[in-house]
């Protein structure tokens, strides 16, 4: 680790993409995360790697897909109107397997919406915006030395498994300051090969291709089934989560990203107020924790979901809980960010009922 | 003779804003009729325009985009930027928006900017500006986009919450080093009000941090 500076969460994950052996990034300036183009364009020079400012998201991706191809670490970084226009490409790249981290820093919708922090996203980036039976795994922090240590994870295990990757990161996330420490730079010798399947020039071999698509149904099914081989695996491994006071809690809340930092707050002001509250966060949205959160809920009368949407993870929450507990919402919509109070509010409502 | 006005530019997150707000509410708590001009129109959040009400609860008068456009990132210049820069009654402070993008409506402003001395904030803990180099660099590249000259450097080092005396310390060794080469001078080292016993090489202004997430 070396001395610690003061960064912008777009600084913290563009840094840690660099210290992950990121060797190429396209992008596409969107507010809030313009910063972090900004930050590579002048970084990625600098170690003598690429950076690259597509026409469009919609080339972005397809640039993405390139790269990957030829097995180099790449990434890019957008806000919720871009990441609508990569779907597409995602889907594909989904399908040909290709290693790859994109951030989604969120702001609020629908449509163009506005430049303020949201969480509405989380169908799109958790369920799959694009066409297919695909998944992607998604990792949500909730401050930026997290933000650093996921990035840098995302593009391991984007390489193990041979998928794209999301940062779910709201735009608050994306805006706040904060003292972070990075780790030192990988040794690239120390990557995983992809000289089994990567792009990397046939002589000597037989040509292969890096493709989404089989005409024939019956191969075109085992390439899904393959997929869903490597989701199974995913889902078995790769399940991350905080708990903050759930030893004796008697309210478990259930919040991501820069919610979930929030109502840390709450919890503590809910304890004065002698509540026993606690927080569970889901780190990885998918693969979503679901047991842990069910064996929580066994425990405690409430799972208080609280979202900056109108109630998106709450649907994972239900799937957990499943009936075990009562699930009540408490969401703020297009960029209005919860105050602790508010929540603590809605909480004693929920107690009351 | 002193310029009446004051400028605060620099890089991203330098803190710009956090300068030019405690300095509005030193002078408005020291009886002066001061104004803020909030002019970042490249940072969507984190602007002194969020803190529009705590600044004209001590007598501040701020500056801001139009009702709504408060809220956009786009270059909106307030008509009453020109008015505070040239009313002789009133002390301006600009918040300048970061980097080459934030600072270029300092060139719009120019034929008004004689009376303002422009502050360059330095945070040797920020990347770009963490060497002399760095700062040179910057400094030169903000400065040609500004079309004006600057006055004074900052010393702003520091790492929020994290901030010690000797963070401090070795940002005011960087900057001194670095108002050498540049051959001009260092106005002050912004210091937080937790560590307001801190020794300093330059003159210390204690500063709160208004922007800092309460969560």
């Amino acid at each position: 680790m070396g001395e610690k500076i003061m960064v912008k969460g777009t600084e913290a994950i563009g840094e840690a993409a660099i210290r992950a052996g990121c060797k190429v990034y396209f992008g596409y300036p969107i507010t809030p995360q313009s910063e972090l183009t900004e930050y590579m364009s002048r970084r990625m020079p600098q170690e003598g790697r690429v950076f690259l400012q597509a026409e469009s998201e919609v080339a972005t991706v397809n640039m993405m897909y390139g790269a990957s191809s030829v097995g180099v670490r790449v990434m890019t970084s957008t806000s919720s109107p871009g990441f609508s226009l990569m779907q597409e490409g995602i889907s594909y790249m989904a399908n040909a397997r290709l290693p790859a981290v994109f951030v989604d820093v969120v702001r609020g919708g629908p449509g163009l919406g506005d430049i303020q922090p949201s969480q509405g996203d989380y169908f799109q980036v958790v369920k799959g915006g694009g066409h297919g039976d695909y998944r992607l795994p998604v990792y949500s922090p909730s401050s930026l030395q997290e933000a650093v240590e996921l990035t840098i994870h995302a593009f391991d295990v984007a390489d193990k498994y041979r998928t794209p990757v999301v940062i779910f990161a709201d735009g608050m996330l994306g805006q706040m300051m904060e003292p972070v420490e990075f780790p030192d730079p990988v040794d690239p010798s120390t990557l995983p090969s992809k000289d089994d399947w990567a792009l990397t020039g046939a002589r000597g071999r037989k040509a292969r291709y890096v493709t989404s698509f089989d005409i024939d149904p019956y191969k075109l099914e085992q390439m899904n089934l393959v997929l869903q081989e490597t989701y199974k695996k995913i889902e078995a491994e790769e399940k991350k989560w905080e708990e903050f006071m759930t030893d004796d809690a008697e309210i478990i809340f259930v919040a991501h990203g820069t919610v979930g930092r929030i109502v840390k707050s709450t919890v503590k002001m809910a304890r004065e107020k002698g509540i026993k509250a606690g927080l569970f966060r889901p780190i990885s949205l998918y693969p979503f924790p679901y047991e842990r959160l069910a064996e929580l809920a066994e425990k405690v009368d409430i799972v208080m979901t609280v979202e900056m949407s109108a109630g998106q993870m709450l649907e994972d929450v239900k799937l957990a809980v499943m009936g075990r507990a009562e699930t009540p919402f408490y969401g703020r919509l297009a960029g209005v960010i919860p105050t602790p109070a508010e929540i603590l509010e809605a909480m004693m409502k929920e107690i009351r009922r | 003779m002193e310029k009446k006005n004051m400028a605060f530019v620099g890089m991203f997150g330098s803190g710009k804003t956090e300068i030019a707000m405690n300095m509005a509410l030193k002078l408005a708590k020291d009886g002066e009729s001061v104004a803020l001009a909030d002019l970042d129109y490249v940072s969507p959040y984190f602007r002194s325009r969020d803190k529009k009400g705590l600044l004209e609860e001590f007598g501040v008068k701020v500056v801001v985009p139009p009702g709504k456009y408060i809220w956009a990132d786009t270059p909106i210049i307030p008509p009453e930027v020109f008015g505070i820069l040239s009313n002789k009654s009133i002390k301006a402070i600009l918040d300048v928006g970061g980097e080459e993008d934030g600072i270029a409506v300092l060139g719009y402003l120019r034929a008004f900017m004689k009376n303002t001395a422009i502050y360059f904030v330095i945070n040797t803990r920020r990347p770009f500006t963490n060497t002399v180099e760095g700062i040179v660099k910057f400094y030169e590249k903000l400065k040609n986009r500004a079309r004006v000259d600057f006055d004074f450097l900052v010393s702003n080092t520091n790492l929020g919450p994290d901030t010690t005396e000797e963070v401090i310390k070795e940002g005011e060794e960087i900057v001194e080093e670095a108002s050498k080469i540049l051959n001009i001078p260092v106005a002050f080292t912004a210091v937080p009000a937790f560590l307001k016993d801190c020794d300093c090489r330059f003159d210390k202004f204690i500063i709160e941090r208004y922007m800092e997430l309460q969560w």
